[in-house]
């Protein structure tokens, strides 16, 4: 990192520790950890996000009450899960996170079920929460990536689809995930935002093309009889 | 300030951290390019070095084999039938499955290379022989991939590669004697050459008839569908006639049938020589049809098609021939009647059955990328029933309207250009001219070539098709 982007690094950091009220809940400066690391990974900053990293690592992590009980939900969840027992599979984990807090599993699949149904809000919240416990955990960068897609805020689903690439274990595998969504995915902020994230990284990608035309009401076929076989389209509005 | 003593040491920890993600590619990548330069080198032993050194690094997760397999089997059907893009979806799907497969890896290399995706064949490649540094075909992938950027010694290393790793070096001999051929891109070419002439002279007999690139030949085009052509004399309108004889003659084209001759043109001595757009119009005019439809009886409309088939198919644009009840086609000098044999509306495609077997037809070329940007492009057809209009521009763009995949170009057109080729300089057809912008200037539009070979409407067991950029 350059000394500009380290100043930066540097800046957001006082800046967010001076925003973050000294006695915030630990959830709270974890979400605060996990939202620099989006807006880093977003402008392209590695060590920023590295730096991001290590201050979440050092966070306390919560012990377990009960690792076995834990353990025994997870596996309930997990099963209602494959059989698509959303409510089941959420209660399962939900009790799974009481009996040990500081398990990622448990509340990556929250916010994985939160996401299937709808509730992005919930979603975001226990990934994040996943994130701050596991920081280098991609399959929850990119479930985060997909809750920002949704709600069309196309930054930190980039941030969050670069912390994906980042982070996976199989880059080239990342990369032709990240391809697949730049090409095919019907969501404009998720595709745009893996085109971004391509591009940060330098790594290859043909978008779909380019934006549609504008409608345009002149492009008609030639030889099209008095009746054009395409409907003129509508003038493009000022 | 607690917290600010805490990331200024992170960050510091970080700063001496190497840069994780970029690495592992960079590392396959640096071991693949040495066995390359060794290749090239002739050195056996340092080939056989870094292939250790590649084969020593950490091996990715195994996948899901199970769940790859049908993708796997859907992307080798697609392929086989030139469907690339769906090719690509399967073979993707497959991949993302399980990553750890050579065989899975080299297949989605390969589609990108048809697809004229060359640097993401090349990543892919690379990668795949992380996985198995001794898989020919990756190589003989590679090797295309640097062959059509134009690095043809790269291309020679790979090659010579892909014939050490061959289990069968007579097949994959023959492999690069066909690359040898005039038809594939001129780095392709020299690098297939070069390999052949480093091989052990036990492999070399047939190699050494092969084709050796000379400038000639690297100035001809490469197009093979274009050889029997070139050698035929040119049959095509007077390109020097009056313009007002040239327009009464297309006219009358719509209200009786077509003439049984057509004028020879007038091709002086600058015609042999090396003018890109003198050579493509000689030897695609033969190829390119005026198609006349008629309705209630009468002539109605008139446009312009390609001959895709040796046994007479003919490609146009649908609305050229939606509304007939009859067709008649002249190609060159010979006329038929045609019959819609398929069509569609989206892509605005129509493919035609006539009886005119050919020596030759155009191949179709499936390239479509931003590369394709800024080449030549030659439009012939039949505007306003001037027969055999040739112009020329460039590709402008490409767009993407309702779902089809266009060639933007700036070569003229105008009613009686549809359905007519837009023809690349090696000779391949990249589109089908189809739309303009009304009060444009120069904003035309060709249906890809690449939509053309995804569509139904394909058929490759009677149709040519090819990717080279």
């Amino acid at each position: 990192m350059g000394d500009a982007g380290r100043m930066a690094a540097l800046a957001l950091a006082v800046w967010g520790a001076a925003v973050t009220p000294a006695l915030a809940q630990d959830s709270e400066r974890n979400r605060y950890y996990v939202q620099q690391m989006i807006e880093l990974a977003a402008s392209h900053d590695e060590q920023g996000v590295i730096a991001m990293q290590r201050m979440l690592e050092q966070e306390p992590r919560p012990t377990a009450t009960d690792p076995a009980a834990a353990a025994a939900a997870l596996q309930r969840g997990q099963a209602a899960f494959r059989q698509e027992d959303l409510n089941a599979a959420l209660s399962a984990f939900q009790q799974a996170s009481r009996s040990d807090p500081g398990n990622p599993d448990a509340v990556n699949y929250q916010g994985l079920i939160y996401r299937k149904l709808g509730r992005l809000t919930d979603s975001e919240r226990a990934l994040q929460l996943a994130l701050a416990l596991d920081p280098d955990r991609a399959v929850a960068w990119f479930q985060l990536a997909q809750v920002y897609g949704l709600e069309k805020d196309d930054r930190r689903a980039l941030g969050s689809l670069a912390n994906t690439y980042r982070y996976a274990q199989n880059p080239m595998r990342a990369e032709e995930i990240l391809r697949n969504i730049a090409e095919n995915e019907t969501a404009d902020s998720l595709r745009n935002a893996a085109v971004a994230a391509l591009r940060l990284y330098r790594l290859p990608v043909e978008p779909a093309i380019v934006p549609p035309l504008p409608s345009n009401p002149g492009i008609v076929p030639m030889d099209a009889p008095s009746e054009p076989a395409r409907a003129p389209r509508p003038a493009p509005t000022p | 300030m607690k917290i600010l003593r805490e990331i200024l040491l992170a960050m510091l920890l970080a700063g001496v951290m190497p840069a994780a993600v970029a690495g592992q590619y960079e590392t396959i990548d640096y071991f693949v390019q040495q066995m390359i330069a060794q290749a090239i080198a002739g050195d056996d032993t340092g080939v056989q070095t870094f292939r250790e050194q590649l084969e020593n690094l950490s091996r990715p997760e195994a996948g899901d084999a199970a769940q790859a397999r049908l993708p796997q089997q859907q992307g080798q059907d697609q392929f086989a039938h030139n469907r690339f893009k769906e090719a690509l979806a399967a073979f993707r799907q497959a991949f993302i499955a399980n990553p750890a497969d050579p065989d899975i890896a080299a297949q989605l290399g390969s589609t990108y290379l048809r697809l004229g995706r060359l640097k993401e064949a090349e990543r892919l490649s690379v990668y795949g022989l992380s996985l198995m540094p001794a898989h020919s075909a990756i190589w003989l992938t590679l090797g295309q991939v640097y062959g059509q950027s134009g690095d043809a010694q790269r291309a020679a290393g790979a090659f010579a590669n892909a014939y050490r790793f061959a289990q069968d070096r007579a097949q994959l001999s023959e492999r690069l004697r066909q690359l040898s051929g005039p038809d594939n891109a001129a780095g392709v070419r020299d690098g297939a050459s070069q390999a052949l002439q480093a091989m052990p002279s036990a492999a070399r007999p047939a190699a050494d008839s092969s084709p050796s690139p000379s400038p000639a030949r690297s100035a001809a085009p490469t197009g093979a569908s274009f050889t029997a052509a070139a050698a035929a004399p040119p049959s095509a309108p007077a390109t020097g006639a009056p313009l007002l004889d040239s327009l009464k003659r297309g006219l009358a084209a719509l209200g009786q049938p077509p003439t049984a001759t057509t004028p020879a043109p007038h091709v002086d001595g600058a015609a042999n020589g090396d003018n890109p757009g003198q050579r493509i119009y000689r030897r695609s005019i033969p190829l390119t049809c005026l198609i006349v439809t008629l309705r209630n009886g009468k002539a109605d409309n008139l446009g312009s098609g390609l001959l895709v088939s040796t046994d007479g198919l003919i490609l146009t644009n649908d609305h050229v021939v939606d509304r007939a009840d009859n067709l008649t086609v002249r190609c060159g000098d010979r006329e038929a009647t045609a019959s819609v044999r398929r069509r569609s509306k989206s892509p605005d495609l129509a493919l035609l059955a006539t009886s005119l077997k050919s020596p030759d037809s155009f191949v179709l070329n499936a390239s479509y990328s931003q590369n394709l940007i800024g080449l030549d492009v030659f439009v012939i057809g039949n505007p306003y029933g001037l027969e055999g209009t040739f112009s020329t521009g460039v590709i402008s763009g490409l767009r993407e309207i309702d779902g089809v995949r266009y060639i933007q170009i700036s070569a003229p057109i105008s009613p009686g250009n549809s359905g007519g080729p837009v023809i690349l300089r090696d000779g391949s057809v990249i589109g089908i001219a189809t739309m303009r912008l009304k009060d444009g200037q120069n904003l035309n539009f060709a249906i890809a070539a690449a939509d053309i070979v995804a569509s139904g409407l394909f058929d490759p067991a009677r149709m040519k098709s090819r990717s080279t950029q």
